[in-house]
């Protein structure tokens, strides 16, 4: 088993070709001049899965069920 | 390659690239969201809980708990399920450490059914799968909720408030049975599943 890795207690992270493709500050700059599109998307997915499940639970489980009191 | 890389991930991005007119406009759009959501909830369950008698079981009713065998409504002869002129369904149950009486319980299927349950000693908790029933026994009162079963079968029914020791020990069972083979008691009867 080899590695790359200078340290075996190094992290991958440390070499850059083991993260993620940097991004130039201007080009950054650039695309979140609107905003965080895509985490307001993915916040919005994720909420909307929520109150759907909420709505699926409420209507077809909790009302069929029927009063109690 | 790596000459190309002016600004990999170790260095961070400054702060100040969102302008800030675009996080207000985030911000208040999610916030719109948020309340359209919250608005919608909180709609459903008032129309809902109006239109369908929504409420939490609210009965207030006191019994003796030391007296409770020596006459009244809890004595063992009226335990288990009693037939109304209506068609309705009572069941009377004692919860004690650590089991329901009786512990089987028969109800007709598709019936409205009262379940009435009092403690002898300490707060117990009572469930019944696939209804929406879920009250707490407390010792001094009457605890009195209503449902009815849309399917036949046996339905296991926990203590679910802990109650000592024996607690994991103390569950009971609601037989629901077709209309055709309950077992109708007599005026003045009780019947249970107990033997069964």
């Amino acid at each position: 088993m080899t590695s790359d890795l200078e340290s075996p207690h190094a992290s991958a992270a440390s070499e850059k070709r083991h993260v993620a493709a940097p991004i130039d500050t201007a080009l950054a700059a650039e695309l979140l001049k609107e905003g965080p599109r895509g985490a307001l998307l993915l916040a919005g997915v994720s909420v909307g899965l929520l109150f759907i499940g909420w709505l699926l639970f409420y209507f077809l489980l909790f009302i069929p069920r029927g009063s109690i009191g | 390659m790596a000459s190309e890389i002016t600004n990999p991930l170790r260095q961070p991005l400054p702060d100040g690239l969102v302008p800030e007119e675009a996080i207000s406009r985030t911000e208040n759009r999610w916030l719109i969201i948020m309340v359209g959501m919250l608005a919608a909830m909180m709609t459903v369950v008032v129309v809902t809980g109006v239109t369908h008698a929504l409420h939490p079981p609210s009965n207030v009713e006191t019994v003796d708990p030391v007296t409770l065998h020596l006459g009244g409504e809890f004595v063992e002869s009226n335990l288990g399920t009693a037939l109304e002129p209506d068609g309705s369904a009572t069941v009377r149950i004692v919860a004690e450490q650590y089991a329901f009486v009786p512990e089987c319980v028969q109800v007709p299927v598709d019936t409205p059914v009262k379940f009435r349950l009092t403690s002898t000693d300490v707060v117990h908790g009572f469930l019944l799968p696939a209804t929406n029933v879920n009250t707490m026994v407390v010792p001094g009162f009457v605890a009195e909720v209503r449902t009815s079963f849309s399917r036949p079968g046996i339905y296991n029914m926990p203590c679910h408030e802990f109650c000592g020791n024996g607690h994991q020990g103390m569950w009971a069972r609601v037989k629901v049975v077709p209309k055709d083979q309950f077992s109708q008691p007599k005026p003045n009867e009780r019947t249970s599943c107990v033997q069964q």
